[in-house]
């Protein structure tokens, strides 16, 4: 009875993970990079699951005693114990999967200091790229390598975020945001430029947005960095990835 | 043996004595502790209702996150353990342990070169290998340096740091604190340190050793290999409920405690470590990428911080101390964090006040 929980439950976790993979929002929980180890998993997993059907070595009270106490390795799960083991399917499946956004910066240190430094040190592969290419990251990367607010003025931008808003922000401006991911979303660190535009007011918290506009030097919660002076801001889906890798 | 069969028989008339955790009252009052830290969040976040709905958001995402990057390594160290049980036998493993207790650490501490499991892979492979007749304090200098002395996240490591003081000085202040914390438990007795189910289960082990290992001898190769998958299976179900209680508390933490509170602390020579150690615990993220995580913070902490947060973090954290419970006895658990927390805390601190990198 138990064994037959247990087979279905892995079976069920290792479809589970496969439709993550599919539906491509496995993306919205892992850095890309580490996507084939949760190909192997949801494949293990299924396997395992079927080793229960042949397994031939059963309960230990064939010869004779019952050991009871031996309950953990071999034993009965009880219903608690397997709801638990069932709890992230349940929770995955009843709560519509949706990538970090702005309810999570709320935790998280927005400063400069911060927005820096969850940019790794390396830069070199991000100069090369079409300046209308490059993403929150590369951008705030370059500024890092120079740290001279004036010295990225006038640089034409095309960034994707979402929006993000606190009491430190104006009426006509926001941060459009993404979130720094190097392994999985228990590590994501914010990141954003600050963007001016006359009809801020119009977006939504957390709405994923385009903007286009140049950089120009700037001030934020009294410190200097580039802001971006919108000449559009339109909406726009949540893109495949998400989160911005840092390697 | 006699001892054993009479206490089972008794065992069986009275009824059955709550020694599984989650018969506990101890499984009640962390169920409790959830429901109200998520009580706590809710009440927070009261005066935007709306927001609650993504705070509920956030808390999913994270917790599947830790959940969805750890279950590889859970999995992985599940079917070692089952292929440990099925093919090597007690004899093979003892004919490996060093006579001396201190050789026996130091020989633990290395042994993750060999079985290169990660934090999450190691507490299920610590356990078979237990049940195999390992030395407590052999085990225990596995289990804390396992995570980092492997192949696997020594490569990470350098490839994020590359060589220099970072890099060895986390292999060697892992592999030291970890031996000498495995050999202070060659001083305790096996029945203070473990479970008493684990203990029990030892005890059935070496009264049947040869029911496990050559069982039924005439069977093929195929039907062991299917009996050792699925007893990774039941390694998988043992550990992953630990695992996902962590995962759960982790991600709760992170839903509630700002991260700038624990980051403002970045200054002080031992503050700063205090920080990262902290967020090392809280974050839970698996080993073998922790190194680009820590990259993250050299600009902003000293580097003996981001030492203790890659010797600290790959040996305890939340969802590692959590499964430590499967395991060990609840006051050893509370050492086993404590113990490397204090080690790492003392020597990184010293580093950070003669060293200059």
């Amino acid at each position: 009875m138990t064994t037959s929980w247990k087979a279905i439950i892995l079976i069920v976790m290792g479809l589970f993970l496969f439709s993550r993979i599919l539906s491509g929002t496995l993306l919205f929980y892992i850095n890309e990079r580490f996507l084939w180890l949760t190909v192997l998993a949801a494949l293990g997993l299924i396997l395992v699951g079927i080793s229960y059907r042949y397994r031939t070595e059963h309960d230990h009270d064939h010869d004779g005693h019952h050991h009871d106490h031996d309950g953990h390795s071999h034993g009965q799960l009880s219903w608690m114990g397997l709801l638990l083991i069932a709890s992230p399917m349940v929770l995955g499946l009843a709560i519509p999967p949706k990538p970090l956004g702005a309810a999570a910066m709320t935790n998280r240190d927005i400063s400069l200091e911060s927005l820096t430094s969850a940019a790794a040190p390396e830069g070199g592969a991000v100069l090369s790229k079409p300046k209308t290419e490059k993403n929150i990251l590369d951008w705030i990367i370059d500024f890092r390598q120079t740290s001279d607010p004036a010295a990225l003025a006038g640089e034409e931008v095309k960034l994707v975020g979402f929006v993000y808003r606190d009491d430190r922000f104006a009426e006509d401006s926001f941060m459009v945001s993404r979130f720094v991911v190097s392994c999985c979303a228990a590590d994501a660190a914010p990141l954003g430029l600050v963007v001016h535009w006359p009809d801020s007011p119009t977006l939504a918290d957390d709405q994923w947005v385009e903007v286009t506009g140049v950089l120009e030097p700037g001030e934020f919660g009294g410190e200097q960095l580039p802001l971006v002076k919108a000449a559009s801001v339109t909406s726009t889906d949540v893109p495949d990835q998400p989160y911005l890798y840092p390697f | 043996m006699k001892y054993i069969e009479s206490h089972s028989s008794s065992t069986e008339i009275t009824p059955r004595p709550a020694v599984g955790f989650f018969r506990s009252k101890a499984a009640l009052r962390l169920l409790l502790a959830i429901v109200i830290l998520a009580a706590l969040v809710i009440i927070r976040d009261n005066e935007l209702v709306g927001s609650l709905g993504s705070r509920a958001q956030t808390f999913v995402t994270i917790f599947l996150s830790i959940f969805i990057e750890a279950v590889p390594f859970l999995l992985a160290g599940s079917i070692v353990s089952g292929l440990l049980e099925v093919y090597v036998n007690s004899e093979t493993i003892y004919r490996f342990v060093p006579r001396h207790p201190l050789a026996a650490a130091l020989v633990g501490g290395g042994m993750g070169l060999i079985f290169p499991v990660c934090e999450c892979g190691v507490v299920p492979v610590t356990r078979r290998l237990y049940l195999k007749g390992l030395p407590i304090s052999m085990g225990i200098a596995f289990m804390l340096a396992a995570p980092v002395i492997n192949p696997v996240v020594l490569a990470s490591t350098y490839a994020a740091f590359g060589w220099g003081p970072i890099f060895y000085s986390r292999i060697i202040l892992s592999f030291l604190i970890a031996s000498v914390i495995g050999f202070v438990f060659h001083f305790a007795k096996p029945e203070d340190v473990l479970r008493s189910d684990q203990l029990a289960a030892i005890d059935h082990h070496q009264c049947h050793p040869h029911e496990h290992t050559h069982d039924h001898p005439h069977e093929s190769g195929l039907n062991r290999f299917w009996n050792a998958l699925s007893i990774g299976g039941d390694d998988f179900f043992d550990m992953g409920r630990y695992l996902i209680i962590g995962s759960m508390l982790a991600a709760a933490m992170q839903t509630l405690v700002p991260q700038p509170v624990l980051l403002a602390l970045g200054a002080g020579s031992a503050t700063s470590i205090l920080a990262m150690m902290t967020l090392a615990f809280v974050l839970s993220v698996c080993s073998t990428v922790d190194s680009f995580l820590a990259l993250a913070f050299v600009n902003s902490f000293p580097p003996a911080a981001i030492l203790a947060f890659l010797v600290f973090g790959p040996m305890v954290d939340i969802k590692s101390s959590l499964m430590f419970l499967g395991v060990f006895k609840r006051r050893v658990v509370l050492y086993l964090i404590l113990l490397p927390f204090m080690a790492t805390l003392m020597i990184t601190v010293y580093l950070n006040l003669n060293m200059s990198w």
